[in-house]
């Protein structure tokens, strides 16, 4: 595998695909995980070259930047396998797998809950910075949160993201913790007492204000399980919106080892549970749990539509 | 100083009074017509105190659309007095300051029309985002004083806020973490004496090089270390909030002055003693003498490279804890560069602040104000994209600050390295 310029340790995607070829390494004792880091995006095309070399029997390459590194490895080595995460080609190139993830439906119940959580009948979700793999979740959340109330004729607000004009709150980077602190604390004088942070390690300042205030606000974390990734603030969290990059680059990892890879793009969705809810806090009744189930069902079968621009096209 | 700079000839006086006239009385049309009469009607509230305050003010409710076209006719009344008007400095300041304000409290009311804005959240939010950006702009002022450009305020954040969060979680005693934190930032400032004052290294390029220094070295303990032992080496307690009593219940005041944690009191009393010390003691007059003229200064018997050092690592000192104020004053946990550019700001506030602690503080709230501002406007669901909403805190500082200051000198020895002959 080759590592974005976070690193191996950058609790995000690195981490999770990572965590994908240690996993497929314990359920197939073939397969042997090894990383290169690349500490500069001209780093890219030499680690990938050095793992060709190697003979690896494929190379996971991480991140949407990488996209163009791997596509030229990937052409110049037909017989050498290749999956990327967070990215895909149109046309798609036999020997390479693209792993992308439709958020927004995970997004959309991660809304639903939230409304169905909410005490003060508002909720709130900011983003980093604004790119579609972003907004995505905000898309889904919003109309999540649409859908409860079309549902149950309520009127929960979603301050933060308008899906209609695409506009909302954003920080404006994936470092400046305290301004997400200090964003939380303006969405909760607003009235918001749920938050959905889509923002990295930002989050974690959305999560300070939430504890410093203290009056139950709760939050939503996402791409990974909130109470493994930030377990300090585990109490916080009704759930998280997980994208499931682990379980795809596993799954890639131990096709190829059987040889039944396939290049193409493969779509993280609910119905393959790529994409999904964390376990649910002990607080989020039953009931509503059961309508979440019911929801997703929908969802997978298509009787509801989540709808967003920013979503990838199924394959 | 000659007699020709002093008084302005009359030919520029007018020109200046048209200038500034025209300026009033855009800022009224746009009042008047943009938030005014294609404003929105209904009415604007403005929420006066937090919840869970024991004294409740009533929120304050202004007509969207009527307040914005009053305040405009002002500014444009205020323009034509401007222009007819030979006023004094005083009431010139005041007459673009009363304009600046009235078109903000038009903005607020077109942008708030039909919903409730928490006033006193805004202002309360100001004074904890200019937190890091005041003390950072503290440290500058102390080095640059002295004649030692600091560029290097970004690093000895950065660095404050990880040993900051290190030391309080390895001891479980934040009174450490914010003691460690700050002597981290003198150690960066340390460096910064050492190669700036001993071996006259050129002190921007020096700066920049510790930012880098500072963002790799806590980039690569944050990736080796403390990801694998978060629980014990990155998981500080934060400062709680300590409402100042009495004080505290003040309505409106109290809860954007008083009611913070030890941080905010602390940036009281730095900006008070930089403030004092520099101008009103014989300390700070020697500092003032290196700064502006290390030779006269050296003449008369003042150690020119012993005051350099110590005010460099004194600045430090202060820019470490507003390095710490950013973990253990605020979220928590360190994150890689969670500085995110904070130091570089307070750098501009301290230059736009005429290189006065008084001053770089207003440069510092302008900036704190309107980034709490566009995170309320994008809250608020106004049509503003959000990426011009952004931007809004850099150009409201650029412009409030080019509008009200003027043109500013820095120290003259400022940058210069001093070598005897």
């Amino acid at each position: 595998m080759v590592t974005d310029t976070g690193g191996i340790d950058d609790r995000s995607f690195n981490a999770s695909s990572y965590q994908g070829l240690k996993d497929a390494a314990a359920s197939d004792p073939a397969i042997v995980p090894s990383y290169v880091p690349s500490t500069t995006e001209s780093d890219y095309t030499p680690n990938i070259n050095s793992l060709v070399q190697k003979g690896c029997g494929i190379i996971v390459t991480v991140g949407f930047l990488m996209g163009d590194a791997t596509q030229a490895a990937a052409k110049a080595n037909p017989n050498q396998k290749f999956a990327i995460v967070d990215y895909n080609y149109s046309p798609p190139l036999p020997n390479v797998l693209g792993l992308i993830f439709n958020t927004a439906q995970a997004g959309f119940l991660g809304g639903y809950l939230a409304a169905g959580m909410t005490k003060t009948g508002t909720v709130a979700t900011f983003g980093g910075q604004k790119l579609p793999t972003v907004t995505v979740y905000m898309d889904g959340f919003y109309d999540g949160v649409q859908y409860y109330n079309s549902q149950h004729g309520k009127h929960v607000k979603v301050l933060g993201w308008n899906e209609a004009t695409q506009n909302g709150t954003f920080t404006g980077d994936f470092t400046d913790q305290s301004k997400g602190k200090s964003d939380t604390l303006a969405f909760i004088q607003q009235g918001a007492d749920i938050i959905f942070p889509v923002a990295g390690n930002v989050g974690l300042g959305a999560a300070a204000a939430a504890q410093q205030n203290g009056n139950g606000v709760h939050l939503l974390w996402v791409d990974t399980d909130g109470c493994v990734s930030a377990p300090q603030y585990c109490s916080l969290f009704y759930s998280s919106v997980v994208k499931g990059i682990s379980v795809a680059v596993a799954k890639a990892a131990t096709d190829a080892a059987k040889g039944s890879f396939t290049g193409g793009n493969y779509v993280g969705t609910l119905a393959n549970n790529g994409v999904g809810l964390a376990p649910y806090a002990k607080d989020v009744p039953q009931s509503l749990q059961t309508e979440l189930a019911t929801v997703k069902q929908g969802i997978i079968s298509g009787s509801i539509k989540v709808a967003s621009p920013s979503a990838p096209a199924s394959s | 100083m000659t007699a020709a700079t002093l008084i302005p000839t009359g030919r520029r006086t007018v020109d200046r009074q048209l200038a500034a006239g025209v300026t009033l009385a855009l800022l009224g049309v746009m009042d008047l017509a943009l938030f005014g009469l294609a404003g929105h009607t209904g009415t604007a509230k403005f929420g006066m105190s937090l919840a869970g305050a024991s004294v409740h003010v009533p929120d304050l409710s202004l007509p969207a659309r009527g307040t914005p076209i009053v305040a405009g006719a002002i500014s444009i009344v205020l323009g034509a007095l401007r222009i007819r008007l030979d006023l004094s400095p005083a009431l010139r300041r005041t007459t673009m300051g009363a304009a600046i304000g009235l078109f903000l409290v038009s903005f607020l009311c077109w942008a708030a029309a039909g919903q409730t804005l928490s006033l006193v959240g805004l202002l309360q939010s100001t004074a904890t985002r200019s937190i890091p950006i005041v003390l950072g702009a503290l440290a500058g002022c102390l080095c640059e004083r002295a004649g030692v450009i600091n560029i290097a305020i970004e690093g000895q954040l950065l660095l404050g806020a990880f040993v900051a969060a290190v030391a309080a979680s390895a001891t479980g005693n934040l009174w450490v973490g914010l003691l460690t934190g700050s002597l981290a930032g003198g150690l960066l400032a340390a460096m910064l004496a050492a190669f700036a004052i001993a071996f006259v290294v050129d002190q921007v390029v020096l700066g920049v090089v510790l930012n880098v220094f500072a963002s790799g070295l806590t980039g690569y303990l944050y990736d080796r270390i403390l990801v694998t032992y978060q629980r014990t080496l990155n998981q500080p307690p934060v400062f709680r909030n300590w409402k100042v009593p009495v004080l505290g219940d003040i309505p409106i005041i109290g809860p954007v002055f008083f009611d913070s944690n030890v941080f905010l009191y602390l940036t009281y009393g730095a900006l008070f003693l930089v403030q004092a010390f520099l101008f009103h003691t014989r300390w700070g007059l020697r500092v003032r003498a290196v700064g502006e003229h290390p030779v006269a200064a050296e003449t008369v018997g003042i150690r020119v490279l012993a005051t350099r050092y110590r005010n460099v690592i004194l600045g430090g000192l202060v820019a470490g804890l507003g390095g710490a104020y950013l973990t253990i004053g605020s979220v928590g946990a360190f994150g890689k560069d969670i500085s995110s550019g904070k130091g570089y700001i307070a750098l501009a506030a301290l230059i736009f602040g005429r290189w006065t602690p008084l001053g770089a503080v207003g440069a510092a709230l302008v900036f704190g104000f309107a980034d709490a501002l566009q995170n309320v406007l994008s809250i608020l669901g106004t049509p503003i994209p959000s990426d011009v909403l952004l931007m809004l805190p850099y150009a409201a500082t650029i412009l409030v600050v080019a509008g009200l200051v003027g043109k500013v000198r820095a120290p003259a020895a400022d940058g210069r390295p001093y070598v005897k002959s």
